[in-house]
């Protein structure tokens, strides 16, 4: 027991002495401030009846001067202090309780201001995204509006003068003209493949998704793609399609897969070369691959060619924005398909694979035979 | 029912640049017969005259955009019904949802190959007067 608590027992122990002798109103007072003092500083019910017990055996011994009433009073007051004994031990009971509930408290609160702060900093976090999101779109707008504005008129210039509505010109205004209109498609290519790129990493580029005839397609986008070609003086050349093949695809989006795969290899392919397009079934799938003769994807651009604003060599006249093949890789990827490539210099083979689409019914026959589904 | 044929545009487009280029393509590949206008108040004032067939549509324009002059044209009778494509530069996802939205037949991406536009306005005309039908 502390100094403090031991000296206001004492005192309270007099009191109550002093008032058992004496009696009256301010000697209980006293007697009842200095025990309140003495609880609040933490004197437990037992020892306090304790005090109460000597008082009173005192009181009385010096009152009765008899031994029989004093032992009677001392058992009537010990009897008294046992029953109060159970209130003590429920009360320490308590104490440890809600010291416990306290530690429990501390721990809680230190958890929840941990929580509390990680989701601030989460939300920070959010924050700072989604302003570099309203930047990269802010951006996105601008080149779309006001490059897209004055492109179409330089664009649109040299199409009508190249389709001889300004009269013929001589051998090297030609020569001119054609660089100028093929830098312009450059920049129009740019800007709509920076628009794609937006829709794909938006999620609002639609697909309407049906079953086509890859044969068919595959010759319209040769067909599509020759004129190109031509330029580069290479050609394109369907050496292989199984007929009957059907896959489940957005036919603009597949043509445009196509025409990124096909004006790639025609770019890389050496002048007079002819750049092959194949397609062949695998199992369920089908493969549509693009094979050209140029000098190979470098060793140390192959982890990321898949990647945006990816280029082998930035500084090339080839003419690309770095965006064709990441934008095809998620086009193939979002019609349920897989995009790879292999290279070794002079043979270069990219190719994508989609899943071969077959009607229900022929799905519900071969289903009878095992439980493979092909309606996929 | 619309059985008659395409003939006569209103070309509604503030930058002169591209009102040149775009009519000189619709007027020598396709013969057809256009009225330009720099502005929406322009369109609106010539539209009952003109009687066009067609409207090809810019949005970015200063004061009215190609939004509101839409609604305005469809308020006017003579315009109420006639088709509309719009020719724009603004075409980022957002915006285009909102063109399908609005009561319009097409919306062609600016920049765009003034050679292949007759092709691709005739398309579309075909396919307003087969659905028209």
């Amino acid at each position: 027991m502390k100094a403090d608590l031991v000296e206001l027992t004492e005192q309270y122990s007099t009191a109550l002495r002093e008032y058992c002798r004496g009696g009256g109103e301010a000697a209980l007072l006293r007697a009842y401030q200095l025990g309140r003092r003495a609880v609040t500083g933490g004197a437990g019910v037992l020892e306090m009846a304790g005090l109460h017990q000597e008082a009173l055996v005192a009181a009385l011994l010096e009152m009765l001067a008899l031994d029989e009433s004093a032992r009677i009073a001392k058992r009537a007051s010990e009897f008294f202090a046992e029953c109060l004994a159970p209130f003590e031990l429920t009360r320490r009971g308590f104490e440890e309780a809600h010291a416990a509930m306290c530690d429990l408290n501390e721990g809680l609160e230190r958890r929840l201001s941990a929580v509390l702060q990680d989701f601030e900093s989460a939300q920070d976090e959010l924050l700072e995204q989604k302003r570099m999101e309203k930047l990269k779109n802010d951006f996105i707008s601008v080149i779309s509006h006001e490059v897209r504005t004055p492109l179409t008129s330089i664009h649109g210039a040299l199409n009508l003068l190249k389709s001889g509505l300004g009269g013929e010109l001589n051998v090297q205004g030609v020569r001119l003209l054609d660089a100028a209109y093929r830098n312009s498609q450059r920049l129009v290519r740019l800007v709509n493949d920076l628009l794609d790129l937006q829709r794909i990493e938006s999620g609002t580029m639609t697909f309407n998704l049906r079953p086509v005839d890859l044969r068919s397609l595959l010759e319209q986008s040769i067909e599509a793609g020759q004129p190109h070609a031509g330029q580069l003086e290479t050609q394109l050349v369907l050496q292989r399609a199984p007929a009957g093949v059907r896959v489940r695809v957005d036919s603009d989006r597949m043509m445009q897969v196509m025409t990124n795969l096909l004006s790639n290899a025609a770019k890389f392919s050496p002048r007079g070369e002819t750049v092959v397009v194949e397609a062949v079934r695998l199992d369920s799938r089908v493969r549509v691959q693009v094979t050209d003769s140029g000098p190979g994807v470098p060793a140390e651009f192959r982890a990321r060619i898949f990647q945006k604003f990816a280029q082998a060599a930035p500084s090339s006249d080839r003419g690309g924005s770095g965006l064709g093949l990441s934008i095809t890789k998620a086009i193939v990827e979002h019609m349920s398909g897989h995009v790879g490539f292999e290279s070794e210099p002079g043979r270069t083979t990219f190719y994508f694979d989609l899943p071969e689409w077959r009607p229900r019914a022929a799905a519900r026959q071969k289903a009878a035979g095992d439980t493979w589904s092909a309606d996929h | 029912m619309v059985r008659r044929s395409l003939k006569r545009i209103l070309l509604v487009e503030d930058d002169p640049d591209i009102q040149t280029v775009t009519s000189m393509a619709l007027g020598s590949f396709g013969g057809y017969t256009v009225h330009v206008c720099g502005s929406a108040r322009e369109a609106l004032d010539s539209a009952a005259s003109f009687k066009p067939d067609l409207i090809l549509l810019d949005v970015m324009m200063p004061g009215m955009d190609g939004l509101d002059t839409l609604k305005a044209l469809r308020e006017i009778p003579a315009t109420a019904t006639t088709p509309v494509i719009f020719l724009t530069a603004r075409v980022q996802p957002a915006d285009v949802a909102l063109y399908n939205e609005l009561d319009s037949l097409a919306v062609i991406r600016k920049p765009f190959e003034p050679t292949a536009l007759v092709e691709t306005i005739h398309g579309l005309w075909a396919r307003y007067r087969d659905q028209a039908d």
